[in-house]
């Protein structure tokens, strides 16, 4: 591919990226604020492909843009009754517009006073195959931290468990 | 023990943890599954306090030592004594089934005891999500109960929030130093960003140990929670934050000496505030939720001083504040949250009064107990690293207030010794498991005053 080419669909999905973030904050319903958050992570994924990094991508798409995005939408169709609820008025507020230029100027600063080491893109990128053992080698694999998220979800569902079912008679 | 048999106690937890699950088909119902659940976490805690090997495991991920070993030993030991009552009594009065409540209170120890010993952010934030995640299943048992549910959804949704700060946190500080175990991160030269990393990583850990200014969930969601519960959830998992709190300050502190202004600034805040709170307090579990989080501000305030002698006596404190804390609010589960439930305790069953004198006494600080040899180096550590007179000035603070503390602990007593009997006493039958569980408390409570010596060598002192 040619750096024409590259710098083209750069350009298309940066644009398709950011401007699906400016679509999530600015739209006042908040189905359509989660169909922007789903577009905006499909461009990311993109971003990704064009990195050469194919399994970031696809777990950018099944995770984010799948799992988060689904739920997204079913907790809005959950919670909220009728059709009027989901239209919210826009935050002009000076708390809010504090907030964000603290946020954004703290973000700012921290990224401009660091020189943030580049890396050398590897010629190849390694399969999935040596990802797998990179998670599940015992010595500097990442076998314990996996574990415990298994035990995190156990719980997870014990506590869904507990929560959602009936009365024993 | 050597290798992964280093995870031994763990395993006889998780098994513990299991075997709850399937408590109805074990001989004895959900009573003997959760026998069997304060029988395997006693016998972690003892194999932990008798095994002195050290070493790490995972490439480093984990690293027993000293610190690890004492906070693992009070995490299960701990989780065994709340067991070992709940044996005996009911989670709540309308809420009779308690193996669920059993299991999760044993994941939540695993967490506890995998985050004391992490020396590793990812390690490190998997083991918070597993102890801290079972507390909001706890803090909303009584899932019929309306105000227990919007307790438990507050304290959820203000820990997620926290958790993601944190871990936003702990991403700038893998982007910055490029690297996750403790080992290898060097905050020197990193210039801002550093200071960002460490700052929402800090955050996090503040809200998980209650301390202000993001305390304002603790109060609310213990009041609306059973008792047994808030005794747990507002003790375990606050002992392995601290110990997480120590081991990450052990690798920011050296390069962002700014933080130490942070920490004292939120240990002043968090003393004066959960004190002066916690006396016109009418619910003892709002009471002791404030009172929580004053003793954070005092952890905080031997923390900020960044030497190896504030560091243990945060160890050392963290579990002498667990102790009498977790066994009041057990008492509190059996005669009934308002300060007026515990009127004439004494006259009805002078043992328990006298044993809630001891741990208050504790609390407060009197010697022999634990809490005074607690506060005793907790409040040397900043005098003696002080270059400033600030850390000074907020050590007097600290002492101003703990004298504050004594008006509403003492509140507790007149209760229990003068007022009036009720018209309507309630009557408490008597449980020989929670009982025995009463008297560990204890006996813990004075046999760390007493036994001190090779518990500060544990924690280096």
């Amino acid at each position: 591919m040619g750096e024409t080419v590259n710098g083209v669909a750069f350009a298309i999905l940066a644009f398709a990226s950011i401007g699906g973030a400016v679509g999530v904050l600015a739209s006042r319903n908040v189905v359509h604020a989660g169909f922007w958050l789903l577009e905006a992570m499909v461009a990311v994924a993109g971003l990704y492909l064009l990195l050469s990094a194919e399994f970031l991508a696809l777990v950018q798409l099944l995770v984010y843009a799948g799992a988060v995005s689904v739920l997204l939408l079913f907790v809005v169709m959950l919670t909220l009754r009728r059709r009027e609820d989901a239209v919210r008025p826009l935050d002009w507020s000076l708390s809010g517009a504090v907030l964000a230029l603290l946020f954004g100027s703290m973000i700012y600063l921290g990224i401009a006073n660091f020189d943030i080491p580049v890396a050398e893109m590897p010629s190849t990128v390694p399969d999935i195959a040596a990802l797998g053992e990179i998670l599940f080698a015992l010595d500097g694999g990442w076998v314990l931290p996996f574990e415990i998220a298994s035990l995190v979800l156990l719980v997870a569902l014990v506590g869904a468990v507990w929560w959602s079912k009936e009365d024993e008679k | 023990m050597v290798g992964y048999w280093q995870l031994l106690p763990e395993g006889l937890v998780l098994t513990g943890a299991l075997i709850a699950l399937f408590g109805e088909f074990m001989p004895g119902g959900d009573r003997g599954a959760v026998r069997i659940g304060a029988a395997l976490a006693f016998s972690a805690a003892l194999i932990i306090a008798l095994d002195g090997s050290s070493g790490t495991l995972f490439g480093g991920m984990l690293t027993f030592d000293g610190p690890a070993r004492f906070i693992r030993a009070g995490v299960a030991g701990l989780t065994g004594v709340w067991l070992l009552w709940l044996s005996g009594r009911d989670i709540a009065p309308d809420e009779p089934r308690r193996r669920d409540a059993a299991a999760l209170a044993l994941l939540s120890a695993i967490g506890g005891m995998v985050l004391a010993a992490s020396t590793d952010l990812i390690t490190m934030y998997m083991a918070l999500e597993l102890s801290t995640m079972p507390a909001y299943v706890l803090v909303g048992y009584r899932r019929r109960d309306v105000a227990g549910l919007e307790g438990a959804l507050k304290y959820f949704l203000l820990s997620l929030l926290t958790s993601l700060i944190m871990l936003y946190g702990l991403s700038f500080l893998y982007g910055s130093t490029g690297a996750t175990l403790f080992a290898d991160i060097s905050l020197s030269g990193t210039g801002a960003l550093g200071l960002i990393a460490a700052l929402l990583t800090i955050v996090g850990l503040l809200a998980k140990l209650s301390a202000a200014p993001f305390h304002f969930w603790a109060p609310d969601a213990y009041a609306g929670a059973p008792a047994s519960a808030v005794a747990f959830v507002s003790t375990v998992p606050k002992i392995a934050g601290a110990a997480a709190m120590v081991r990450l300050m052990h690798v920011m502190l050296p390069d962002e000496p700014q933080l130490q202004w942070i920490l004292l600034l939120a240990a002043v805040v968090s003393m004066v505030l959960g004190n002066l709170s916690a006396l016109p307090q009418s619910d003892i579990r709002r009471l002791m939720a404030y009172s929580g989080v004053a003793h954070t501000g005092y952890l905080l305030l031997a923390l900020s001083s960044g030497t190896q002698y504030g560091y243990g006596a945060v160890l050392y404190y963290a579990v002498a504040y667990a102790v009498p804390s977790l066994a009041i609010m057990l008492v509190v589960a059996e005669e009934g949250p308002a300060l007026a439930d515990m009127a004439q305790l004494a006259a009805r069953r002078p043992a328990v009064a006298w044993s809630v004198v001891v741990w208050l006494m504790s609390l407060i600080g009197i010697p022999p107990l634990a809490g005074f040899f607690g506060k005793l180096y907790l409040f040397r550590a900043p005098l003696e690293a002080a270059s400033t007179p600030w850390p000074v000035a907020a050590v007097v603070v600290a002492v101003l207030v703990s004298v504050v503390s004594a008006g509403y602990y003492f509140r507790v007593i007149r209760q229990m010794f003068l007022a009036d009997e009720p018209d309507s006493p309630c009557v408490v039958p008597n449980s020989v498991a929670s009982n025995i569980a009463v008297g560990i408390a204890v006996v813990a409570t004075i046999a760390m005053g007493i036994g001190i010596a090779p518990l500060l060598e544990l924690v280096g002192l």
